[in-house]
């Protein structure tokens, strides 16, 4: 069954233009998401053997989802073995059905989270706090966009649309929540020294720790989480309840197989080899152990994953979220995540939202609306998704099945009958050159019917000429 | 131009050259028949189908594509073609395009023949006496010749050799903003990809005193150009052919 995903009800214009008039966000964004993709074609460039082991982890993941049947069934024997219990959930709300049924039987009142993309694809956050549960984010990004009642605009770097001096803002208002002085500056190392103090209460005092999965390894029901401020670490450990929520394609074979990906996220997404943290969970603790929480549980997610296994579109199932085809994408750079009104933004975004669940008209409409086609996404995956052509599927399929606005689609129709002969192209620049005699206002076209006003709303546009070039052909060499 | 062998080549010269910058044709011809080659011009063609195809509408790309093949299946001569996002799509999307209406012998008949106008001067001698002043320009990539053709030096190759010096423009790796119909369905977001194209414009214009923005694909040059007119701003932007025919110089 098809999944389904969070979206913003707002129209494509105004979340477009709300983007697009926010200029300190644009300013941040640019910088920001310019300098991670440089950081990362340096890192590469540094580093001779990365792009065969990448290629190795291609091969892994592409392996993992054509075996995904089998993969399911042994990785949860696996987790079981260690004592873990495994929920499988066929889409978010049964996702989150599962976990607030176990915060409930286990009297949680607090929830810390590391950060997770699945978690805000079922909206874990509003579920557990409908059912009275609080939840802290501990991620740095993530707990500056809770504070500010937002949602992710990237899917590796989730406050990257805000500058420090905003983020200060909003450490400011928590100060006087709690009766806090102010922040001198806005220094990073106050901003961090900030945000960890706060956060080490919340460790301390939670119920119950959750984490989405970075990857998921069969062999021993493994869960890998990366992060580069250690958060998971205190989420797995300290909360004597543990629940982990991964999509079903987030499962490697062994290993082996994690070895050559597990640097790909950090390499990929931000230039770094490897990732500061890296945590491995594979049960609750045992006796032996000092600390790790009493009861694990994984909900392994469906919503939508399973039904594209198998099909032309399964190479999406391989993405790590890396986020390296968001810092490359000039559409993105532009108007940032949150102007494509679903959780997964981006060129990655546009093609997962639209394949997860193609229910929502505006997550198949993107991608018309926000992608030039410049193909920088599918030079920059790590895992050789061909982002652009997948892109281009979703427009084709738009079109057959008639989601475009009648006059556009008759535009293409008619065009297309017109130029696919010499006769019907020399019948346009006929019509061209009669219809800018009555449109040209002081020698300059202002107006043009249908798409091709589009142009002239924001750029001129020269002329048809008195010549073309086969009309100069036809006079200079004509028989 | 003794001691150069004649070569016989089909010009295909793009809709978007035909109708609004023919100058940019004759002048390709020019440079053409002065490195030693006879230009053929077949007046069925008239569009790759491009813009169709970009945006999902194949069955109108496939026609187009169509008379693309009837248009130079006459002759076996190379097809020099005046914009490298049109030759990457015939390489590209033609097989994908047409593989349930032509064998693939007929698609490989066509697609081995396409060169962009840049890459076929790239490997054709130079011509004799290069400028003898240094000629600053900015050079503008079109995303598809980088990411499809990936011919990412033979534009700015060709200008160095007739004796321009060639200057890149900061974050030169992202589009422009053009995207065929993109451009036309989506004005707001596209200009606004331009207006950060033209900003790195105007530091090379500060830095390097750069006397034009030179291109070898017409719809990045139409779309930057137009924005800059309607902003006042009639900075001189030049299709590549233009500044490498002798007489334009």
């Amino acid at each position: 069954m098809s999944g389904r995903l969070p979206y913003d009800p707002r129209p494509w214009r105004v979340r477009r233009d709300s983007a697009l008039g926010n200029s300190s966000m644009r300013d941040t964004l640019q910088r920001v998401a310019g300098r991670l993709s440089k950081a990362k074609s340096t890192a590469y460039g540094d580093y001779q053997i990365a792009d065969k082991w990448r290629l190795a982890g291609v091969a892994a993941k592409r392996r993992a989802i054509s075996q995904i049947d089998e993969l399911v069934v042994q990785v949860i024997g696996e987790i079981e073995r260690h004592g873990g219990k495994v929920h499988r959930a066929r889409d978010a709300a049964e996702a989150v059905r599962c976990v607030v049924e176990v915060a409930q039987k286990n009297g949680v009142k607090l929830a810390v989270k590391s950060k997770s993309m699945v978690t805000e694809e079922i909206e874990l956050n509003k579920g557990l706090e409908d059912a009275g549960v609080q939840v802290v984010e501990t991620d740095l990004g993530e707990y500056i966009i809770q504070l500010a009642h937002e949602k992710p605009s990237h899917i590796l770097a989730p406050a990257i649309h805000r500058n420090r001096g905003q983020v200060k803002e909003l450490f400011d208002v928590e100060a006087d929540r709690q009766g806090m002085a102010h922040l001198a500056n806005a220094d990073i190392e106050q901003l961090t020294q900030f945000a960890r103090q706060q956060l080490r209460q919340e460790f301390l005092s939670a119920d119950m720790g959750v984490t989405g999965g970075n990857f998921l390894v069969a062999e021993t029901g493994t869960i890998v989480l990366i992060t580069n401020e250690g958060n998971a670490d205190m989420v797995t450990s300290l909360p004597p309840l543990l629940v982990s929520i991964v999509g079903i394609e987030k499962i490697v074979g062994t290993w082996d197989d994690l070895s050559y990906l597990l640097q790909q996220p950090a390499l990929s997404g931000v230039g770094q080899r490897l990732s500061s943290y890296t945590t491995f969970v594979s049960g609750p603790r045992d006796e032996s152990a000092m600390d790790g929480p009493d009861q694990w549980h994984v909900v392994l997610l469906d919503n939508g994953r399973r039904n594209l296994v198998g099909t032309p579109e399964e190479s999406i199932l391989s993405c790590i979220r890396c986020g390296a085809c968001l810092n490359v994408c000039p559409v993105f750079r532009q108007i940032g995540g949150h102007a494509y009104g679903s959780v997964y933004p981006g060129p990655i975004g546009i093609v997962v939202s639209a394949n997860l669940d193609p229910s929502m008209p505006s997550f198949l409409d993107l991608a018309s609306q926000a992608c030039s086609m410049c193909y920088a996404c599918s030079e920059v995956c790590p895992m050789d998704i061909p982002l652009a052509d997948e892109i281009l599927t979703l427009r084709n399929h738009r079109v057959k099945t008639m989601a475009e606005p009648l006059l556009v689609r008759r535009t293409y129709e008619m065009w297309g009958r017109l130029w696919s002969t010499k006769a019907g192209y020399q019948k346009t620049i006929r019509i061209a050159r009669l219809g800018q005699r009555f449109l040209i206002q002081k020698k300059k076209l202002r107006w043009a019917p249908g798409l091709f006003g589009g142009w002239l709303k924001t750029r001129d546009m020269p002329l048809i000429p008195p010549e073309t070039f086969r009309e100069w052909w036809a006079k200079t060499h004509g028989e | 131009m003794s001691g150069r062998e004649i070569s016989d080549v089909e010009l295909f010269v793009t809709c978007l050259v035909d109708l609004v910058r023919p100058q940019a044709g004759i002048a390709a011809v020019a440079a053409l028949e002065e490195r030693g080659c006879r230009v053929h011009f077949s007046d069925q063609q008239t569009c790759c189908g491009q813009f169709a195809y970009n945006a999902g509408h194949v069955d109108q790309a496939r026609a187009m594509a169509l008379n693309f093949v009837q248009a130079f299946e006459g002759s076996t001569r190379p097809i020099v073609a005046l914009s490298g996002s049109c030759a990457a799509m015939v390489v590209e999307a033609y097989p994908k395009l047409l593989k349930d209406v032509l064998s693939e012998t007929a698609i490989e008949r066509i697609v081995s023949r396409i060169v962009e106008l840049t890459q076929w001067l790239q490997s054709s001698d130079p011509l004799e006496g290069a400028h003898e002043e240094r000629i600053r320009v900015a050079y503008h990539l079109g995303c598809h010749m980088r990411r499809l053709l990936r011919a990412e030096d033979s534009g700015q190759e060709v200008l160095r050799q007739q004796g321009y010096e060639v200057v890149e423009l900061g974050d030169a790796d992202q589009c422009c903003g053009f995207g065929g119909t993109f451009s036309m369905s989506e004005p707001e977001l596209s200009t606004a990809m331009a207006d950060a194209k033209i900003a790195a414009l105007k530091e090379v214009r500060q830095q390097y005193g750069v006397t034009a923005l030179v291109g070898a694909d017409m719809g990045c040059l139409l779309h930057l150009a137009g924005r800059m007119i309607r902003n006042g701003d009639d900075f001189d932007v030049k299709y590549i052919s233009e500044l490498l025919a002798g007489g334009s110089r």
